[in-house]
This record gives structure tokens, sequence and C-alpha cells, in this order.
């Protein structure tokens, strides 16, 4: 029993050495953005929210904060449709084309960004529309349909299919059908499908790097190029409401669904 | 748009892969809503690495990026014969193993502390791991600088407590690098793990352990080869995402890691010497170098995985 007792202390040792390890980057993060100096150090000698107010007066974040909800908004609004019409199609058939794009939506996520910001940089040159929020969102939109294709191709398959038929038999068009048998049942998977996708175009930044110019960059490639030049504890006022967004949005997407499944869907 | 719809419109090739793809497939409106999905990755995942390819197999130019529409290997030559890229190999080959090892290590302890628990601490460990997932890269580097540095929080504590007698220079530095890098990829690690584990039957290692294995061994020997698909992919995921880095060397590695990481080396060919055809050429040889490895590394985990289970 002695024995147990010690393993089960250095298991909960470990896992919390590991919690700790995760969530303590972040935190510093947030607290060093109430820092009253303008030198980053943790902890901050002392507090204040002059950062927080210079962050108000400085153009250049207010408008990369537009351009990120711009491209975020668009990233969705593609990446959603996208990728709930082919899991909708993939699940009523299984063909060669569902065998196919499975694995071709998937392999975007395994390339490192700085080869597709490469390759997509060069591809816009050569199409002439490099550096408008249009390169961006498309490049992002490549990154945000496979959690979207895959969340909704696991909704779709806990779906009730039989509700489809019923609905067909009683005289219901393709459309109307799909609107008010399968949608109701869906809702919460399209939400939380089309809530990473904003998320995700939010947060990349490679590709986004390449592809944006002085007036389409967004909010981390501002922080990005800021840090390479100087630690300012602005950057932490800016990473402090980037948090503050992913932690609203994994709030919702938790009560809308759950955090097991969620978790799950992330991987 | 069932029966009117005409091939013929499009070029001959896509014509023929509609064709082929449309037979095969048993109802026409599955494929019509798959088929926004398959253009828009064929015009902007497929097409975009096929222009890389050829652009990284023309000739160089004095006043353009590169010069349209000849063929020539010099833009591999130029890649070959410099040690640059020997360095960069070598570099993101052994970051990448580091990390990766690091990763899965902590990744499967961590992914099976959370599958083992429950109510709020289950909640607690999870939430740990989604908030980094979806936190910017960029964050995620930037907060070690201030706790690494040698001015920062971690030197202050040893410092502190006489562990040393002057700070360790982590960041910028090697070290800083490898731990930024595995906290980059360690959420995704351990989500891939935990989703293969919560599939697993309880069961199995509490029968081994009335069979008399010890905690530890009833874990390693079954508990790990069940969640052998998952850790596969946590290690082909690490893997590729820390020979690709870019943020962790870029933000917390010193001179000599910003000259060697392979996204570095190819993005200064890109940006300041506008040689296209040389950094294309770098960019297709560090996709093929991934791939070769990752077909490796998972061919080497299915056999140890394979030998595991029967030992």
């Amino acid at each position: 029993m002695h024995r147990e007792r010690l393993e089960n202390a250095l298991f909960r040792t470990g896992y919390l050495a590991i919690l700790t390890f995760m969530l303590l980057p972040l935190a510093v993060v947030v607290v060093t953005s109430f820092a009253e100096s303008g030198n980053l150090a943790f902890p901050p000698e002392n507090y204040s929210l002059v950062h927080y107010r210079a962050f108000f007066e400085e153009m250049r974040w207010l408008s990369a904060f537009d351009n990120s909800l711009l491209v975020g908004v668009g990233t969705t609004i593609t990446a959603t449709t996208l990728g709930v019409t082919a899991a909708f199609g993939h699940e009523i058939d299984d063909g060669r084309a569902g065998q196919v794009l499975a694995p071709l939506v998937l392999i975007p996520l395994l390339i490192p960004p700085i080869i597709l910001g490469i390759s997509m940089r060069v591809y816009f040159v050569r199409a002439g529309f490099e550096a408008s929020y249009l390169s961006i969102i498309l490049a992002h939109t490549l990154w945000a349909t496979p959690l979207v294709y895959f969340v909704m191709r696991s909704v779709f398959s806990r779906f009730d299919w039989q509700l489809l038929d019923a609905a067909k038999d009683l005289g219901a068009g393709p459309i109307r059908s799909f609107v008010y048998a399968v949608l109701p049942n869906v809702k919460h998977g399209i939400f939380v499908g089309a809530l990473l996708a904003f998320i995700i175009s939010l947060q990349e930044f490679v590709m986004a790097l390449f592809l944006s110019s002085r007036s389409t960059e967004t909010i981390p490639v501002v922080a990005w190029t800021e840090i390479r030049q100087s630690l300012d504890p602005m950057v932490s006022v800016v990473s402090t409401f980037l948090i503050i967004i992913s932690l609203i949005a994994i709030v919702i997407a938790t009560i809308a669904t759950n955090l097991d499944w969620l978790s799950k869907q992330l991987s | 748009m069932s029966g009117t719809y005409s091939p013929s419109a499009l070029p001959a090739p896509i014509a023929r892969l509609w064709e082929s793809l449309r037979e095969r497939s048993r109802s026409k409106r599955a494929l019509l809503l798959m088929a926004p999905l398959l253009v828009f990755e064929l015009l902007l995942f497929v097409a975009p690495f096929l222009i890389l390819l050829r652009i990284s197999l023309t000739e160089g130019s004095q006043d353009l990026r590169y010069a349209p529409g000849t063929w020539s290997i010099s833009g591999y030559g130029e890649v070959f014969s410099t040690d640059v890229l020997v360095n960069a190999i070598t570099y993101s080959i052994m970051l990448g193993l580091l990390a990766t090892a690091i990763t899965v290590v902590i990744a499967t302890f961590y992914a099976y502390a959370i599958w083992r628990s429950e109510g709020v601490v289950k909640s607690a460990l999870l939430f740990s791991v989604v908030l980094p997932l979806l936190t910017t890269l960029v964050i995620k580097t930037y907060a070690f600088m201030p706790l690494l540095s040698p001015n920062g929080t971690l030197n202050d504590v040893l410092l502190s407590l006489n562990l040393i007698s002057e700070p360790i220079q982590f960041v910028p530095g090697t070290v800083g690098v490898v731990v930024g890098q595995v906290y980059i990829v360690l959420p995704y690690a351990v989500l891939a793990i935990y989703s293969v584990l919560a599939t697993m039957d309880w069961g199995i290692v509490e029968a081994a352990r009335d069979l008399g294995a010890s905690r530890p061994r009833s874990v390693l020997e079954v508990v790990v080869p069940q969640a052998m698909p998952g850790i596969i992919v946590a290690t082909v995921i690490s893997f590729a995402w820390s020979v690709g880095a870019y943020a962790a060397p870029g933000l917390l590695g010193d001179g000599q890691n910003k000259a060697q990481a392979f996204a570095l080396v190819v993005e200064k060919r890109l940006l300041s010497n506008l040689q296209w055809e040389v950094a294309t050429a770098y960019a297709v040889v560090m996709l093929l170098l991934m791939l070769v490895s990752i077909v490796l590394l998972t061919a080497a985990l299915n056999y140890f995985g394979g030998e595991f289970e029967y030992a």
C-alpha cells in the first residue's frame, strides 16, 4: 500500500506539472500586459493599465484588428460552406470522390505552413492578387475547412438518416427536407465548426505573414513583426485579447456541445 | 443541373476526371455537394504546388524573380552545392527528433491522466490542452521570452535558490527553441492520443493488474500498445511541424539556430535574395525530406508497435 500511495503522489505531481507548463506561458502573457514599466518582466514590479490605454490609441493595432475580423469572417463563411456541403455529400454517398476528398483535405494540415505560404505567395503573385484580403482568406480556408469537414462528418454520422427519408416520403423537396429535417439536428455542430474556423483564422500567422501587406496585416502578423524589433508589453495586451477571444469561444462551444467531444474533434 | 450538364465546357483532362468520378459515384447529387471543396483543393492546394515545382525548375534571372518558360536544374544545383542544405537538414531533423521524443512521452502520460480522471479535474486538464491549441503561435513562443531569458523568471528563481551562480542563457538558444517547439505541438499530440484512449476499455488494464502486473508495467504493456494508432499520429504531427518549425527558432533561437532552421533558410532565400528558383527548390527538397522521414517514422513505429504487442 505504501508503494501505491507513492505512485499516486508521483502521478499527480506529474500531471499537475504538465498542467502548469501548459497554462503558465499564457498566464505570463496576461499578467505582463498589466505591467507599468515598458520592460517585459515577469512578474512585473508595478501594475497599471497604461499599455491598454496606449493600445486604443495605436492606429496600426486597431486596423490590424479590423483586418483580422474581416479575414476571420470571410474564412468562416467559405470554410463552413465548403466543409458542411462536402461532409453532407460524403455522408449520403461514400463513393470514389469521398475517398479522394478525405486525404486531400487533410494533407494541408500536415505540411508546414511556411511551405504553404510560399507556394501560395508565388501562386497569387502569378494570379495577380497578392497582398489582398482574398488571398489570406483563401489560405486560411485551406486550414479551417478540414476542421469543419471532420466535425461535420462526425455530426452527420450520428444523425438518424431515416428522418431525411421520412421528410422526402412526406413530399418535401431536397432543400426543404434538409432545412427542416437535418438542419435542426446538426446546427450545434455547424456552429462549433464555424467557431473553430474563425479561431483558426484569427490565430494563424505564418501564411498570413507571407500573404499580407502593410494594409492587410492581421494581429498575429503585427505582433510578430513588433516582437522581432523590440520586446514591448503592448504585445502582451494584444495577446491577452486573443487569449480571451479563444477562451470565450471554448466556453460557448462547450455549452453548445461538450468539452470532451470538442477535444476529440481537434485532434 | 442534373441532365443538362455538359462536360464539354471544361478542359479535356478535367472533363475526363469528372466523368470517371461521376461513373464511380452512386449519386450525382452527392458528387455535386462535394464538388466545390474538391475544386477548391485543386485550385488552392494542388495547383500552387505544381507551380512551385515548375518554378524550381526554371533558370535564374537577373532582373526578374525567375525566368518563366525556361527549364533548368540550376536551382537544385545551388541548393546541393553549398553546405547550407546539409546544415539545415541536420539541424531540422535533430530538432524534429528531439522535440518529437519529448512531446510524445509527455503527451502519452498526459493523455493517460486525462483519460483516467473525472469531473472537474478532467475538464481542467482538457481545458489546459484546448486553450493553448487555439492560441496563436506568436503568443506561444513570445511567452517564453520573459520566462527563459538571462534576466528572466527561471534564472531569477535558480539564482535566488543558489542553484546556479550566474544566469544561463536558455533564450536565445537551442534550449529555448526545443521548449517552445514542444509547447507548440504538445496540445495536438495529447489530443491525438487521448481520442484513441477514450475508445479503450479500462477492464483490460484492470485484468492485467489482477494478473499481477504493477501499475507502470500495466500501462507500458497494455495501454501503450493499444494507444499506438494515436501515438503514431502524434509522432507524425510533432515531427512534421518541428522539422518545418518557423516561429520557435525564429524567435527563441540564437544566430546559429536562425541560420540553420530549414523554414528560415527558405524564407531568407524567398524574401531577401529574390531568387525564386532557389527558394522553391529548397521548399521542394524540404517537403520531400519530410515526406520520406514521415514514411520511415511511421514504418518504424508500426514495426515497433507490432513487436510490442506480442512481447
